[in-house]
């Protein structure tokens, strides 16, 4: 069993957006009604009832709309928030209608400077002029940390904020230690905790101790289940180097696989995962919520 | 896909990243910063000084041509993997081909589905005969990418749905069924620029036909989809990019998804099969040896693209 019992129980957003790693069929089939805001929020707020802790999810103009729907639902509603950045499906698809990267950029230079948010404009000036790519990176998450603020109001608690698995595994892949800390210190000096989602957790913790930047710093997001899906390179390779480090601060996400696994057996498998601080999972329907969250409390809370 | 490759090859055992080719001033001042220890040059002709094993093009389709044409005529490097489709039409894509047996070296384009354990698996099924002798298919090529807005001119530059999503769909009938002669086409347009959205073509082979339909306007279809229905004397094989089922007659169906399929990979980035095709490139550039699908194999692709055109203006 897990040396620390209690663990951060979060509701995803997958559902929400349509997405089934299972198969597309099956997010086709299951229906448009989690698309729609108002229910999504719905659908937060019972697995909050129900002993979520917080909500993980893309920052999207859907999601933005859930946090608004949540916060004028006149419920007391506290929830920490632990948003993934940036929404690439959402960034590849405009990219494909603004014809590639030039076009991207133009909007998003457009979205900053109406923003008027004035560090995320000084931040893009910066950028622009010295092609930095760290600038460009905080111009873009001082733009995302304010929509989000001002879409959660007061009573959401921001706790960290998670790089995009693409962007954290393509800058694994470059080598680029520099980005990493960089992205570190900013989300610290912001008072949030940095994350990184992976779906090269081993590849990660390996460059991370080479680098000498401590995991303790950090949250990971990686996939951790039972069926050994998206556990790269393997799910015995993962769980050897999960209960070797120290200090972590490690989310599991896919825990169900996709659907692929029953939930009760899965939650067995993430409750003998040692180091394993919290999980995240889709719900779709408010039983499928209600039952979700109890099962997750009796299993891995108190 | 460029980027997603470059990441992936640095992170291969044996691949050192020598050089990125970006024409863009300003794309190539960010990517000096991303690309520490690569060369970052303006021109595929300056890759002659460098010495190189292995080129990727992943520039757009018109491109690909010209870019190939030069890497085998200057002699800068026999090894070349070239993103799908090879060429913008049959009669390039030959004079390529052309170029790559007398040249030599490894070449491979990238029809990245045959990497998929799905595809993998239906291949094994029908080369073991598990639905006796096939008979017909029906396959689809869907995304949703221009459902919404309708602005599929800027989907120009991607060549057409059939270039874009349809040739994955032709590939992998080639590799499943081998060569096809297209019987009727049509070709549709939801906007008036003429732009290719929705092509509906039958294809025959001896005791085989088939039928493919491509669209870049379905909606629900979040994520580019491909997929085929395969009809054999003893029953029904059914796969996408998710899963395969096998339906026998008297039978109670069975299916596997990806987690049943071995998808894991050393690293993952994007989809499990971008790392898998590249492996499978590099592996055999070491080698010298013929990689799947080669330069001749994807001409075949685009052969069968160029006849969908043309029967659809015989049939206008």
């Amino acid at each position: 069993m897990s040396d620390v019992k209690e663990k951060v129980l979060l509701v995803g957003d997958n559902p929400f957006h349509g997405i089934s790693h299972l198969s597309q069929e099956r997010s086709r089939t299951r229906g448009d009604d989690s698309t729609l805001a108002e229910q999504a929020a719905n659908l937060v707020m019972i697995s909050h009832e129900n002993g979520a802790d917080g909500f993980m999810f893309s920052v999207s103009d859907l999601t933005l709309s859930i946090l608004r729907k949540i916060k004028g639902s006149g419920r007391n509603v506290s929830l920490d928030l632990y948003p993934i950045v940036p929404y690439m499906y959402e960034y590849v698809r405009l990219a494909n209608l603004l014809g590639g990267i030039p076009g991207l950029a133009r909007k998003f230079a457009r979205e900053l400077v109406t923003s008027r948010n004035l560090k995320a404009i000084v931040y893009g000036l910066d950028a622009a002029a010295r092609a930095d790519v760290t600038s460009l990176t905080k111009a873009y998450l001082t733009y995302e940390i304010s929509r989000i603020k001002s879409s959660a109001g007061k009573q959401a608690n921001l706790c960290s904020m998670l790089l995009h698995q693409s962007i954290t595994d393509m800058t694994l892949a470059l080598d680029m230690d520099w980005f990493f800390e960089a992205y570190i210190d900013f989300m610290s000096n912001q008072g949030m905790t940095p994350g990184f989602n992976t779906g090269n957790f081993v590849y990660l913790v390996d460059k991370f101790e080479a680098w000498g930047l401590g995991l303790d710093r950090i949250i990971i997001a990686a996939p951790f289940n039972k069926a050994g899906f998206q556990m790269n390179p393997s799910r015995m390779e993962c769980e050897k180097i999960l209960s070797g480090i120290k200090n972590p601060m490690v989310i599991a996400i896919s825990i169900f696989a996709a659907g692929y696994l029953n939930p009760s057996e899965a939650i067995d498998y993430i409750a003998t995962l040692p180091n394993v601080k919290g999980v995240a999972v889709g719900v779709s329907r408010e039983n499928h919520a209600r039952d979700t969250f109890k099962l997750l409390k009796e299993k891995l809370g108190d | 896909m460029g980027l997603v490759h470059s990441c992936i090859l640095n992170v291969l055992p044996n691949v050192k990243l020598a050089a990125v080719c970006e024409k863009s001033g300003m794309t190539r001042r960010f990517l000096r910063k991303l690309f520490k220890n690569a060369r970052m040059i303006d021109d595929a002709e300056k890759l002659s000084s460098l010495d190189l094993d292995a080129v990727y093009v992943t520039t757009p389709i018109p491109s690909h041509f010209a870019i190939a044409k030069l890497l085998y005529s200057e002699g800068i490097v026999q090894n070349i993997f070239v993103e799908k489709t090879l060429a913008s039409s049959y009669e390039q894509a030959k004079e390529i081909c052309m170029f790559a047996r007398r040249f030599g070296g490894t070449n491979m384009v990238g029809y990245v589905r045959r990497f998929y354990v799905t595809f993998n698996k239906a291949k094994a099924l029908l080369e073991a005969d598990a639905i006796g002798e096939v008979r017909a298919f029906k396959t689809y090529g869907y995304s949703a990418d221009f459902a919404e807005s309708g602005e599929t001119r800027v989907g120009g530059s991607r060549g057409g749905v059939l270039m874009d999503l349809g040739c994955h769909a032709i590939d992998l009938a080639l590799w499943f069924f081998g060569d096809l002669d297209v019987e009727t086409a049509k070709i549709n347009s939801v906007s008036d620029g003429g732009s290719e959205d929705f092509v509906h073509f039958e294809v025959k082979a001896k005791d085989l036909e088939g039928e493919f339909d491509v669209s870049w306007c379905k909606p629900n279809y979040r994520m580019p989809e491909v997929g085929f229905a395969i009809s054999g004397s003893k029953g029904v094989l059914e796969v996408n990019d998710d899963f395969v089922q096998l339906k026998l007659r008297d039978a109670k169906p069975l299916r596997w998804y990806r987690h049943d399929l071995n998808d894991n990979v050393d690293f993952w980035l994007g989809e499990p099969e971008y790392f898998r095709e590249d492996q499978h490139f590099v592996n055999l550039s070491l080698n010298n040896g013929e990689a799947e699908p080669n330069f001749e194999c994807a001409a075949k692709t685009d052969e069968i693209i160029a006849k969908v055109k043309s029967k659809a203006e015989e049939n206008e």
